[in-house]
Parts: structure tokens; sequence; C-alpha cells
């Protein structure tokens, strides 16, 4: 009876500790939000990084030259990646401008106002005419454009900032990475220390195996849409910008449910302003059949195959046993990744919840065997 | 002479071997190393403090690797310790245990509890493999020095069976 007692007052006294745990950290939580996310990406760099410096070291025997040399490869690559593709994007855009006739766009645009304008009620033709007010139009999108821009270069200013810091802990976490799991493995008490170590290491298997076969996966989709792309411009697509075009879908692939779509939408885009005005691009019939103007079907099919080629053939053979997560684990990690840190919180939410189920799943290994400690 | 501010700029100057290498060299596993190698390898050693009667590990639990006495007294047992318990071995500092764990994924087959207060070096599994990646030659030397410590363990098996049966016919 006593012994329940004490159970219930534990179990009180836990959960008061526990609340006052959460209100510290929601109290907290605005100013370390920010560092904690930068630790938690370069972690994950980290981790993805680590075989290849540990390669690196093997062949150069030196282990600061060898983390040197991986982020400067990395680095270098994001930075060709972004400065090619932004000079790329910014000529096709030029391109495109210079082929339409403006003018005659202008009007056609016109006309299909006019259109509509028409064909709405007569009341509201009235309300559209009555505030046609064109200079203060003017003035309000000047200041619309002028406030986005400026929060558009603070946007990009604090991204570079955070994109710095986490290389900056990168590269700190890569140099001294045995040395940073030996003092985590030192905490360990006594009675816990073989359970520990060996949690710790499996941790540490299957996270990098998981994010190893995320990176494996990503790959493939990218390889496998520019191979798809090209496969389309023989058929007369016209498709520009390939490579990039096959590398954001890769990455977006990373993205589940709603990834696929999105590596698609920069395809069709694509292959909409490079056909506009083409009238054989325009008449075009997938397999002679079915209508499909500006390639759009032939693409959505051709990503479609490569999804499940990716889906089924590729990731359970690369990346073999997956860290399955429900869809609706899947949903809330997006959406609170979405709400945190944007597209690219997106983009991380899932290999993150994906960590997370790991190192549960590891701990409730180690629960079920704590007898023999 | 030097006052704590000197001695923070000149820290890391001073060569004198540390305890733990010091310790490292006694072992036959170490055998050969060069001062580079003993540096490397003291980074992938794990220092632990033990009280009297505390278990480092104990039997049919999962082994992660080897220890080295670095300072105090280990005995091996069967059994437990109150009732049936029997002392397979008793090591003293430089003497080292636990390294077939270094191989298999075998559970312990004994329990090792310090008898004294002690500091122990561990050498785990998942290191050596690392430094394989790593440091293959390194790597290598240890599993070398390792097999050769394993045979002499045999070796001396094999003649105590010999006595033993002798005996017995005799």
């Amino acid at each position: 009876m006593e012994k329940k007692q004490t159970n219930y007052l534990q179990l009180i006294y836990r959960l008061a500790i526990g609340l006052i745990a959460l209100w510290f950290m929601s109290i907290i939580w605005p100013y370390i939000s920010d560092v904690v996310l930068m630790l938690v990406f370069a972690f994950l760099f980290t981790t993805v990084l680590l075989s290849s410096v540990d390669a690196l070291e093997r062949k150069i025997g030196h282990r600061g030259l060898s983390v040197l040399t991986v982020v400067t490869i990395l680095i270098g690559g994001i930075g060709i990646f972004i400065g090619s593709f932004i000079s790329q994007i910014s000529q096709q855009a030029a391109e495109f401008s210079n082929r339409i006739d403006k003018d005659t766009l202008t009007q056609e645009f016109k006309a299909i106002g006019e259109n509509l304008t028409n064909s709405m009620p007569e009341f509201l033709q009235n309300i559209i005419s009555s505030n046609d007010d064109m200079a203060g139009k003017l003035s309000d999108l000047i200041n619309t454009i002028i406030s986005s821009l400026a929060s558009m270069a603070s946007a990009v200013g604090n991204f570079m900032f955070i994109a710095a810091m986490v290389f900056i802990f990168t590269i700190i976490l890569l140099a001294e990475y045995h040395l940073f799991r030996k003092s985590l493995v030192n905490i360990i008490p006594n009675k816990y220390f073989e359970l520990g170590l060996k949690l710790i290491y499996n941790i540490e298997k299957s996270v990098s195996s998981y994010l190893r076969g995320q990176f494996l996966s990503a790959a493939s989709v990218a390889a496998m849409s520019i191979a798809g792309l090209l496969l389309l411009n023989l058929f007369g697509a016209n498709l520009t910008l390939t490579f990039f075009i096959g590398i954001i879908a890769g990455l977006a692939n990373l993205i589940p449910l709603v990834g696929p779509f999105v590596g698609m939408v920069p395809a069709i885009l694509i292959a909409f302003m490079n056909n506009l005005g083409n009238d054989i691009a325009l008449t075009h019939t997938l397999f002679g059949v079915i209508p499909s103007p500006f390639f759009i079907l032939d693409i959505v099919l051709m990503f479609l195959i490569v999804q499940q080629i990716e889906g089924n053939l590729i990731t359970p053979t690369l990346v073999g046993k997956s860290v399955g997560l429900h869809p609706m684990i899947v949903m809330i990690a997006l959406l609170i990744g979405g709400t945190i840190l944007g597209p690219l919180g997106m983009l991380f939410a899932v290999p993150a919840a994906g960590v997370l189920k790991v190192i549960l799943s590891e701990i409730a290994f180690v629960r079920k065997n704590a007898h023999l400690l | 002479m030097k006052s704590a501010k000197w001695e923070n700029i000149f820290k890391g100057w001073d060569h004198s071997e540390s305890k733990t290498v010091v310790t490292l060299k006694q072992v036959p596993v170490f055998k050969d190393f060069s001062n580079k190698e003993f540096i490397e390898l003291e980074k992938l050693i794990h220092l632990r403090q033990y009280n009297t009667g505390d278990f480092i590990f104990k039997n049919r639990a999962p082994g992660e690797g080897m220890y080295i006495i670095m300072q105090g007294s280990v005995k091996i047992t069967i059994g437990t310790r109150n009732n049936n318990e029997n002392i397979l071995a008793e090591l003293e500092e430089g003497d080292f245990f636990g390294e077939l764990a270094l191989f298999d994924d075998e559970p312990r087959s004994a329990n090792a509890i310090a008898t004294k207060d002690s500091q122990l070096l561990g050498f785990f599994t998942q290191d050596l493999m690392g430094l394989q990646e790593r440091n293959p030659v390194l790597g290598q030397k240890i599993l070398f020095n390792l097999g050769g410590v394993l045979g002499e363990r045999l070796r001396g098996t094999n003649s105590l069976l010999i006595n033993s049966q002798s005996t017995d016919k005799g």
C-alpha cells in the first residue's frame, strides 16, 4: 500500500518536473531555436559527410586537411550550382522576353481582360471602372515591390548567416567528431555503460545509413530525370536547363507526398516558355492519340515513371530496410518543418523525423533488455 | 615559475607522456607502437572510474570491448556475489581483460568486479572498426597483436589441459 503511494508521488513529482521543463523550454525556445536548428543541420551534414572525410583521412593521413578538402568541395559545388543556375535562368528569362513580342502579348492579355470584364454582371463592371485610379495603383505597386525587395534582401542575409554558421559547426563537428563522441560516451554512468555505448553506435549507424539512403535515392531521381528530359528532347520537346531541373526534382523527391509534384513544375514551366508560339508543340499528341500541348503530359508521364522506378526498384535494393514513417507522421513533420523554416524546413523535416524514429526505437530496444544491467 | 596565463599559452608544449600512454605501453596488444601511434590510440581510449564492488560488466550482458587496469584491481568471477562465487582470476595494474568481445558478438562469459577503487581504460569494437577504416596500418597492427595474445592464452590453456590430463593418469 505504502509502496503504491510512493509510486503515485513519484509519478506526480515526475509529471511536475516534466511540465516545468516544458514551460521553461517554451519561454527560452524563441531565443535558442535558431542555434538548435543550426546544430541539427550541422549534425545532419556531419553524418552525411563523415564517411567521405574518414575515407580521405585514410588516403592522406591528416584529419584537418581531409575535413577542409571535403567541405571546400561541397561549398564549391553548391556555389557553382547556384551561380550557374542563376545565370542560366536569367539568360533563359531574357531569351523568353526577347522572343515574345511584348506589344502583341500586352494586347492579348488586355483583350482577355476585357472579355472577362464584359462577361461580368453590370454592377461588378461599375465597381471596376469606378476604381480605375491608375496613378494610385502604380504607386501602390511600386511601394509593394520595394518593401518586398527589402524583406527578400533581409531574408537572404539571414539565410546566408545561418548557412555560414551551419558550415562552421559542421567543420568543427567533422574535425572533432571522434573526440566529441568520446566525451558523449564518458558521461554514461557505469551501470549503463556498455549498453549505452552500443546504443550510441547503433543510432550512429542507423542514422547514417538512413541519410545515405535518402541521398542515394535523390541522386538516382536526379540522374533518371535528366536522362528522361534529354530523351524527351529527342522527340522535339525543346527543354533547356535539364541538368538543373533534374537536380531540383531529386532534391524535391526528399519531401514525400508533395515533392514529386514539385519536381514536375519547373519542367512544365520551361516546356511552356520554350514552346510558346510553336504550333507543332501546341498540337503535339502523346503516343499519337492523347493531345499533350507543350509536351505537358509527356513530362508528367516521364516523372511518374521515374518515381515508380525509384520507389519500387532503386530504393528497395539500394537502401534496403527503410525507416518507414506513417503518412500521418510525415504530414505532421512536413507541417512543422514548413512552419519553422519554410521550404528548407520541409526538405529536412522528414529525415529529421526518421532520425528521431531510429533513436526512439533504439532506446525502446535498450529498455526491453534492461534486465541485463 | 610559470603563471596560470603562461601555463595556458604553453599548454601542449610539454611532451611528457600521459598516464594513459604509460599504461598502454605495458599492454602486449599495443607493442611496437610509435609515440605518434600511441597519441592516435589515446584518442580512442575511454577512461572509466569504478568504486570497490562495482560491476564492470555482468555475465551474459552484451560485450563491447576490452579493459586495461590503469589503477586498482579487478576480479573475474562466475556466479553471484553472495552464493556460489567462483573467482577465475584476480587482475592488477597493467593487466587487461574482455578482449574476446573485440572479435565476437557473444555475451560476456563472466562477471568483472572492481576489488579496489579503480581506473580502467576501455577500448571498444566500434572504435577498433573506425580505426581500421581511417588508419588501416594501425588497425592491422592491433589485430595482429591481439591474435598473438589470444594464441598465447590458447597455448597456456593447452598446457594446463595437458598437465591436468597427465596428473589424472599419474
